[in-house]
C-alpha cells in the first residue's frame, strides 16, 4: 500500500540526502485533504524553494515490505481516495492528523494574510497586485504610528511562515520506524553533529600517525585563523539544527569544536567549522571614508557633521590652505573667546587637536558652522541667603540670553566634524591613529536627567535627622 | 581444544584461594550447572596434584551488597525462566551440527535459523578478554552464578556459559531483525559511544548512547510530540550508566515489555535484562567483539528477511 510523505520546508535537504541513500519512499493514501490544502496555496508560494511546503514522489514498487504486494502505477493514482492500509502504524496515523491540522491552519492564515494585504493596498490607494512586503510595511507605520521604542513590539504584518515557528516533518516512515538513527534521543541533528566532530577528529589522527610515518609536517600556512569570528550562540545553533538546546549540552557542543580546532590539522575540515561560526562586524572596516571632493577651482575639500551633547557642527575642510579656521563666520579664538569666567582656550585646543595629529595645522583650512539647541547644567551651585548675584539655577534655554551658550559642546562639535572630514585626507594608518585617539568617536555622554527628590540628578537634599 | 581452553580458565581460579575471614559477612554459595562440573571434574583430573583443590571455598560478600535488592523480586528462579540459575541445564542443549534437525524450515521452530553458533568460538570470546570481570568487592550476588570464581580478587567469568547465552540474544535479535523490528543500541560507557553508534549506522539500526532522560519510553508521547513507535529491541552493551547506577533503560524497557539483550559485568545486576550476557562490558576489545557480532546478527535477519520478500 502506498503513502504520502510530506515535509516542511526545513526538511528539503534531510529527504534529499535519504533519498539518494535509496530509502523507501512511499504515497499515501487517504489525507487527500492534505494534498488538497497544500495545492490551494498561491503560486508564488509554491515556487520558491525554500518555502514550498509539499515534496512528494511516487513509489518505488520494489521497497514495499509489509502486507501484500504493491499494485500497478496507473492503479495507485485511482487509490489515493480510500482509507489508509490497516498496516499504518498509529504514529503515522497520528502524525498525519496533526499535519493536516496545522496545514488548515497554515492555509486559513494565509488566506487571511493575503485579504489583509488587498485591504491595506486599496487603504492606500495602491494596486492591490503588486503589493511588495516592503509597501505593507509602510502603510503599517503610516495607519499606526507608534512612539513605542522597542521595534519588535510595534506592529507588523508579516508571512504567516514567517510569524508561526516550523515543524519539524514526518520523522518516521508508514510502519512507524524512524528515518534518522539517532531519533530516540531526542535531538537526532544535535547528535548527529557530535558524531561528526569525533569522527573528524579520529580522521585527523589517522592523518597525523600517516605524516609522522612519512616525517611530513603540519601546514602553517593554511593553519585556522579564527580571529574575528566566534562560536554560534545557544540560540542560533538551536535555530540552526531546528531543536532546543540546553546548556550543559551547549557547552559540551563548544568544548569538543574548541578540541578538534586545536589539532594540528583542522584546516581539513574548515568548512565544517565554519559552518558552526558567526562573522563578528568591525565598525571600523565596514565604514567607508568618502572620496575627495574638488571645487571649481580644482582645489580639494571635504565636508563632514560632528555632534556633541545638543550641538551640531558642520566643517567643510579645504586642501591646499594655510591653517584659517573659521567658525560661523568669526576666527576661531574670536568665537571662542568667553568674557568673564573660561578664556576659551581649552575650546581652542580642542578645535585645533584634530589638525595637530593629522599633521595638516598649516596646510588645510577649515569653515565650520555650529549651532547649539538644547539645555546644559540644571544645578549650578547651593543656594546661599543674601547672595543674589549667583544664581543656583539656570533657566531653561528659551529663557536665556542668546547668542553663545555650553561653548565646550560647540567646540567638542566642530572637532568631531573637522576629525571626520579629515580622514579623505590622509592615509589608513593615520585613520587608525585619529581612530585611537578618539577623534573619530560621537561622544555620546549627554546631561543626565533630574529627577524628583534629588536637586539635579544626583545630588540629594540636605539630609536632616530629625 | 576444549578442554586445554577449560583448564586454563580453572587453572586461573583455583590457583590460589583467599582466605578471608570475616565471620558477619553473608556467604553465598556458588550454583554451578551440571554439564560445566562434569567438564570441569574431566580438567581437574588433568591437573597436577599441587594445583588440585578438595573443596570449593564460596566467594564470600559483604552484606552491603545486598543494598539494592530494593526491586523486592524474588530468588532469581522466578518468573523470567529459562536463565533460572537453580534449574539445571537441560540436557538436550543442541550444541553441535549433528543435534539441527534439518526437516525443520519454520524459522521460530529451528534451533538456529540464522547459524549465529557460527559467528564465534569460545576462543575468540577468550581473546577478547570476555572473562575478565570486576573485583570481588564489586559483585552483585546475583552474577555470582555466571562465574567460575575468582583469581586474585577478580572475578572471572564461565565462557561456556557465556557463549550459551550469547548464542540465545544473537539468536533472538536475529529474529527480531527478520521481522523488521526496530532494534536500538544503548552504551554509556564514553570511550564506545562512537563506536556504537557507527555499527548501528551501518547495520541500519538506532541507538541512544547520551544522556537518557527519564520518560523516553514511559512518557514518549510527550516528549517526542506525538504517538511514537518505541524500540522492539533494546540491546544494552552497557547496563550500568557512567554514575555506575543501573541504566533507567533497562527498567523503562521492562516496563513497557519491551524485550533487552544486555551484557552484563560482575558488577551488574542482571534480573531485569531478557537475555543477559555475563561478559567484560568495559575493554575496547570485547565492545568491539559485541558490535561486530549482534551487527552481523542483525544483517542476517535482514538478508532472509529481503529474501523471503523477493521470493
Amino acid at each position: 500500500m502506498n503513502f504520502i510523505w510530506m515535509l516542511f520546508p526545513t526538511q528539503i535537504d534531510k529527504f534529499w540526502d535519504i533519498a539518494k541513500k535509496g530509502a523507501v519512499v512511499i504515497m499515501s493514501l487517504g489525507r487527500v485533504r492534505v494534498l488538497e490544502a497544500l495545492w490551494r496555496l498561491p503560486a508564488t508560494r509554491l515556487s520558491a524553494s525554500t518555502v514550498c511546503p509539499t515534496v512528494c514522489r511516487p513509489l518505488s514498487s520494489a521497497g514495499a515490505r509489509s502486507g501484500p504486494t504493491s499494485p500497478d502505477p496507473q492503479e495507485q493514482a485511482g487509490q489515493v481516495q480510500q482509507r489508509p492500509a490497516k498496516n499504518t502504524s498509529k504514529a503515522m496515523m497520528a502524525y498525519l492528523e496533526r499535519a493536516t491540522k496545522h496545514e488548515e491552519f497554515m492555509r486559513k492564515q494565509v488566506h487571511e494574510f493575503e485579504i489583509g494585504k488587498r485591504h491595506l493596498a486599496n487603504m492606500m490607494g495602491e494596486d492591490p497586485e503588486h503589493f511588495t512586503q516592503e509597501d505593507v510595511d509602510r502603510a503599517i507605520e503610516y495607519l499606526f504610528p507608534t512612539g513605542i521604542f522597542d521595534k519588535k513590539a510595534r506592529p507588523k504584518m508579516r508571512h504567516p511562515t514567517e510569524v508561526f515557528p516550523q515543524q519539524k516533518a514526518a520523522q518516521f516512515d508508514a510502519t512507524g520506524r524512524p528515518f534518522h538513527t539517532l531519533f530516540y534521543t531526542l535531538k537526532p541533528n544535535f547528535y548527529m553533529t557530535l558524531y561528526e566532530l569525533v569522527e573528524k577528529m579520529n580522521q585527523l589522527d589517522r592523518l597525523q600517525a600517516k605524516n609522522d610515518a612519512l616525517g611530513k609536517l603540519p601546514d602553517t600556512t593554511q593553519k585556522l585563523s579564527l580571529l574575528g569570528s566566534e562560536w554560534l550562540d545557544i540560540e542560533e545553533l538551536g535555530k540552526m539544527l531546528v531543536e532546543t538546546l540546553k546548556e550543559p549540552q551547549y557547552q559540551e557542543f563548544v568544548r569538543a569544536m574548541n578540541r578538534l580546532v586545536e589539532h594540528p590539522l583542522a584546516y581539513h575540515h574548515k568548512d565544517f567549522i565554519f559552518k558552526y561560526r558567526k562573522m563578528l562586524r568591525v565598525s571600523n572596516e565596514t565604514d567607508t571614508v568618502p572620496e575627495l571632493l574638488f571645487d571649481s577651482a580644482g582645489r580639494p575639500y571635504m565636508e563632514a557633521t560632528g555632534y556633541r551633547k545638543r550641538a551640531v557642527a558642520r566643517a567643510v575642510v579645504h586642501g591646499r590652505g594655510s591653517g584659517r579656521v573659521t567658525v560661523n563666520g568669526l576666527p576661531l579664538v574670536h568665537y571662542f573667546h568667553r568674557d568673564g569666567g573660561r578664556s576659551g582656550n581649552q575650546d581652542v585646543a580642542q578645535v585645533m587637536y584634530p589638525l595637530q595629529v593629522a599633521g595638516v595645522l598649516d596646510s588645510v583650512d577649515v569653515e565650520a558652522t555650529v549651532q547649539y539647541d538644547g539645555p546644559t547644567q540644571r544645578y549650578h551651585g547651593k543656594r546661599r541667603r543674601g547672595h543674589r548675584k549667583r544664581t543656583s539655577f539656570v533657566p531653561e534655554p528659551w529663557k536665556r540670553p542668546h547668542p553663545v551658550q555650553a561653548p565646550s559642546s560647540q567646540a567638542g562639535a566642530v572637532r568631531h566634524a573637522v576629525s571626520l572630514a579629515l580622514r579623505s585626507f590622509v592615509d589608513k594608518e593615520m585613520q587608525e591613529t585619529m581612530r585611537l585617539a578618539g577623534l573619530l568617536t560621537r561622544d555620546v555622554r549627554e546631561r543626565e536627567r533630574y529627577k524628583p527628590g534629588k536637586k539635579g540628578s544626583r545630588k540629594g537634599r540636605t539630609w536632616k535627622k530629625r | 581444544m576444549l578442554a586445554l581452553l577449560w583448564l586454563k580458565l580453572t587453572a586461573m581460579c583455583h590457583y590460589k584461594f583467599s582466605t578471608m575471614t570475616r565471620p558477619h559477612k553473608l556467604r553465598i554459595k556458588l550454583h554451578y550447572n551440571q554439564h560445566a562440573m562434569s567438564l570441569y571434574r574431566s580438567a581437574v583430573r588433568l591437573l597436577p596434584a599441587c594445583l588440585r583443590v578438595t573443596s570449593r571455598r564460596a566467594l564470600v560478600t559483604s552484606s552491603a551488597r545486598t543494598k539494592d535488592h530494593d526491586l523486592h523480586l524474588p530468588t532469581p528462579a522466578g518468573p523470567l525462566g529459562t536463565w533460572a540459575t537453580l534449574k539445571p541445564r537441560p540436557e538436550k542443549y543442541v550444541d553441535t551440527e549433528a543435534d539441527i534437525d534439518p526437516s525443520v524450515t519454520d524459522p521460530l521452530r529451528h534451533p538456529d535459523y540464522f547459524g549465529v553458533r557460527e559467528l564465534f568460538t569460545m576462543s575468540d570470546l577468550f581473546d577478547a578478554r570476555v572473562h575478565l570481570g570486576h573485583r570481588e568487592g564489586s559483585l552483585n550476588p546475583y552474577m555470582a552464578e555466571f562465574l567460575l570464581g575468582s583469581r586474585l580478587g577478580h572475578c572471572v567469568f564461565d565462557l561456556e556459559r557465556t557463549a550459551q547465552l550469547l548464542r540465545d540474544a544473537l539468536n533472538f535479535t536475529a529474529h527480531i531483525a527478520y521481522r523488521g523490528g526496530i532494534i536500538m543500541f544503548v552504551c554509556r560507557s564514553p570511550q564506545h559511544v562512537h563506536m556504537v553508534e557507527r555499527t548501528a549506522m551501518e547495520c541500519g539500526e538506532f541507538s541512544h548512547c547520551r544522556h537518557w532522560p527519564p520518560g523516553v519510553f514511559t512518557d514518549s508521547t510527550a516528549l517526542f510530540g506525538g504517538v511514537t513507535r518505541l524500540p522492539d529491541l533494546l540491546v544494552l552493551l552497557n547496563t550500568l550508566d557512567t554514575v555506575l547506577e543501573q541504566h533507567g533503560a533497562v527498567k523503562h524497557a521492562a516496563k513497557m515489555l519491551i524485550p533487552t539483550v544486555g551484557v552484563v559485568d560482575s558488577n551488574c545486576d542482571p534480573r531485569l535484562v531478557t537475555y543477559p550476557v555475563p561478559g567484560n562490558d568495559d575493554s575496547t576489545t570485547a565492545v568491539r567483539l559485541y558490535c561486530k557480532l549482534f551487527s552481523e546478527a542483525i544483517r542476517r535477519g535482514k538478508a532472509e528477511r529481503e529474501k523471503s520478500a523477493v521470493v
